[in-house]
């Protein structure tokens, strides 16, 4: 089904550009009543974490419609991909040594930062578009939107906030959660893009949501949000949901089962 | 089935090889090499049947250096410690080996310290400071034990050596355990002393079990012969007996408290394990019991020199990252 439903619409999408460019032979620029638009679909619009989950990867496709654009050489338009996992709170540690081993002293929380990030482009995100843009569309790893909560912050100076700050960008880069690519977004043809999104093993679930955006001259002149969900699937995420939703039974079950491996493995192995 | 949409035929870019083997951990939230950690299991399995300690306090560095966070490390490990004390201590039921009265002593102060143990590794993560208390306690323990060890076996390799007998210290009659109140009769172990010190050593290991994800044999065995002055014959079953239902609470209110129990890694560890211990007790009675212990003892060694190591040595990266807990 899914299959099926990918490459009809690849299909459609396909026919429509190469319609589009048959109609306009000598008249490569269209009046400005017909704006560029774009279109844009995920590989996959669910992803489910199973026992043989090692990370997946996910593919961003779409179109240019109404492009002006004449060479197949690209260049007029950028095309700016964002996929952005569920918000949560996220505690940063420092560690400084304190009699001879090194200990947690200082800690800064930070809501609102988003589970995953990334951030593809075919080109350095600050060629793009103005600061000014890219705040507004909240692209790129300035504009996160994590804000530091609790008691603690007036007491950290701000170059301290963006030591934390940095630290948290850093470690989730490092962990394959915060992901910036400015050669990401990738052009077949004059019209048709494609993006190829890393999902680490160790992937936040939830609702995703993936924001393409079409760009000419710094402007946003289209965007596309299509929505992916990760969850947990099959028996993982029963046992998740039992562990969370049902901690008591869980433990008792747990317990059960450790009982009875025990004595199936003494009744296993008495010899005597 | 979602998991398997195509992919459009496009080349992937960073193609991940996936092995058959691979599995994810619900609870440790990571996937690991299934072959790697019914190997650990094994080669502990192996070293607890032929060294007969629970081997707890090797199983839970391993999974803390194989990058499992240390607290689900320990809540699994004493789920699966569960399983290797029932196999353990029906063995020993079966030859009379087991006082249940001194074991039901020992077992309610140890559900104490159960819940008090599982309570403070509660506000340890909230604080952020359970990773470097479970390292300093392994530190602390696994030293005290393994130079204890190391002494004793090279004592008993010189005195076997030398031609000697290897002398079995008997316990003298009275100390100052005899002068508490609560007196208690246990029959089984022929011994009427204070219900406190049983008390008080159950509530201890409970505690470590708790916090460590051991059963805590290495401290309530010597305790049992040296302060209790049990008989030797019933020390084991008993300790084993405690350590089924102090295990079981620990992993029940890890579960309740924490949701730390990872039962697929448990189960891992558990095939793996009796596995390793069914080789591990045949290779151990062609092998001399000195030089055996004076090699675990090394181990021991090795494994707390190398937490003290991660300890001191000034980390690639100061910070880290991780959910905020409830409370503060």
């Amino acid at each position: 089904m899914a299959l099926r439903g990918i490459l009809t619409l690849m299909a459609v999408l396909v026919l429509y550009s190469v319609s589009a460019f048959a109609q306009t032979p000598d008249n490569p620029i269209r009046p400005l009543k017909f704006p560029e638009q774009i279109e844009s679909d995920l590989s996959s619009r669910r992803i489910a974490i199973e026992s043989n989950f090692t990370g997946e990867q996910i593919v961003i496709f779409g179109t240019i419609e109404n492009s002006k654009q004449t060479d197949f050489e690209p260049g007029l338009y950028d095309v700016v991909v964002a996929v952005r996992g569920p918000r949560e709170t996220i505690v940063a540690r420092r560690k400084t040594k304190v009699a001879g081993i090194w200990i947690n002293t200082n800690s800064l929380k930070f809501g609102n930062a988003p589970g995953y990030y990334a951030l593809l482009s075919r080109r350095e995100l600050k060629d793009v578009a103005s600061n000014t843009i890219l705040t507004a569309y909240r692209l790129g790893f300035d504009n996160l939107g994590f804000r530091p909560i609790g008691k603690n912050v007036a007491a950290l100076a701000a170059d301290g906030l963006k030591d934390f700050k940095d630290a948290v960008i850093r470690i989730k880069q490092r962990e394959g959660l915060y992901i910036y690519d400015p050669q990401g977004v990738v052009f077949v043809g004059r019209n048709l893009f494609r993006a190829t999104i890393n999902i680490p093993a160790n992937v936040p679930v939830g609702r995703y949501a993936t924001d393409v955006y079409l760009l000419r001259n710094g402007e946003v002149l289209s965007h596309r949000r299509s929505d992916l969900r990760i969850s947990k699937a099959g028996f993982e995420r029963f046992v998740y949901a039992a562990a969370f939703d049902y901690p008591l039974l869980y433990g008792i079950i747990a317990v059960i089962v450790a009982i009875s491996a025990g004595l199936l493995a003494s009744a296993m192995t008495r010899r005597d | 089935m979602s998991s398997r949409h195509p992919r459009l035929g496009l080349p992937a870019r960073n193609n991940k090889r996936r092995s058959m083997f691979e599995i994810y951990l619900p609870i440790a939230e990571l996937s690991v090499n299934l072959l790697v950690i019914l190997g650990m299991g094994g080669a502990v399995g192996f070293l607890s049947g032929m060294f007969g300690v629970g081997g707890g306090f090797l199983m839970t560095p391993l999974l803390i250096f194989s990058g499992i966070p240390p607290a689900v490390a320990v809540a699994t490990e004493a789920n699966q410690i569960v399983a290797s004390s029932v196999s353990g201590s029906l063995a020993q039921w079966r030859r009379g080996n087991v006082d249940i009265k001194m074991g039901t002593v020992l077992l309610i102060g140890g559900i104490v310290g159960a819940v008090l143990g599982v309570q403070l590794v509660k506000v340890l993560r909230q604080v952020g400071q359970v990773d470097l208390i479970i390292s300093l306690s392994y530190v602390t323990f696994l030293g005290i034990i393994g130079v204890l060890m190391l002494i004793e076996s090279v004592r008993a390799i010189r005195r076997v050596r030398a031609g000697g007998p290897v002398s079995t210290r008997r316990p003298g009659q009275h100390n100052w355990i005899h002068g508490l109140p609560l007196k208690m009769r246990f029959k089984h172990s022929k011994l009427y002393i204070s219900a406190l010190p049983p008390l008080f050593i159950g509530a201890f290991v409970g505690l470590l079990a708790a916090i460590m994800g051991v059963g805590g044999g290495f401290i309530m065995v010597p305790a049992m012969i040296y302060l209790l002055r049990m008989p030797t014959n019933v020390v084991v079953g008993t300790s084993l007996f405690q350590i089924i239902f102090v295990t079981s609470a620990v992993t029940i209110l890890h579960s309740a408290t924490n949701q730390t129990v990872d039962v697929i890694l448990a189960l891992v560890l558990m095939i793996g394990g009796v596995i390793g211990a069914q080789f591990g007790a045949r290779a151990g009675q062609y092998l001399k019991g000195e030089q055996l212990r004076a090699l675990l003892a090394l181990m021991v060694l090795g494994v707390c020199l190398r937490l003290l190591f991660d300890l001191v040595i000034q980390p690639d990266e100061l910070f880290s990252i991780g959910p905020a807990l409830g409370g503060h």
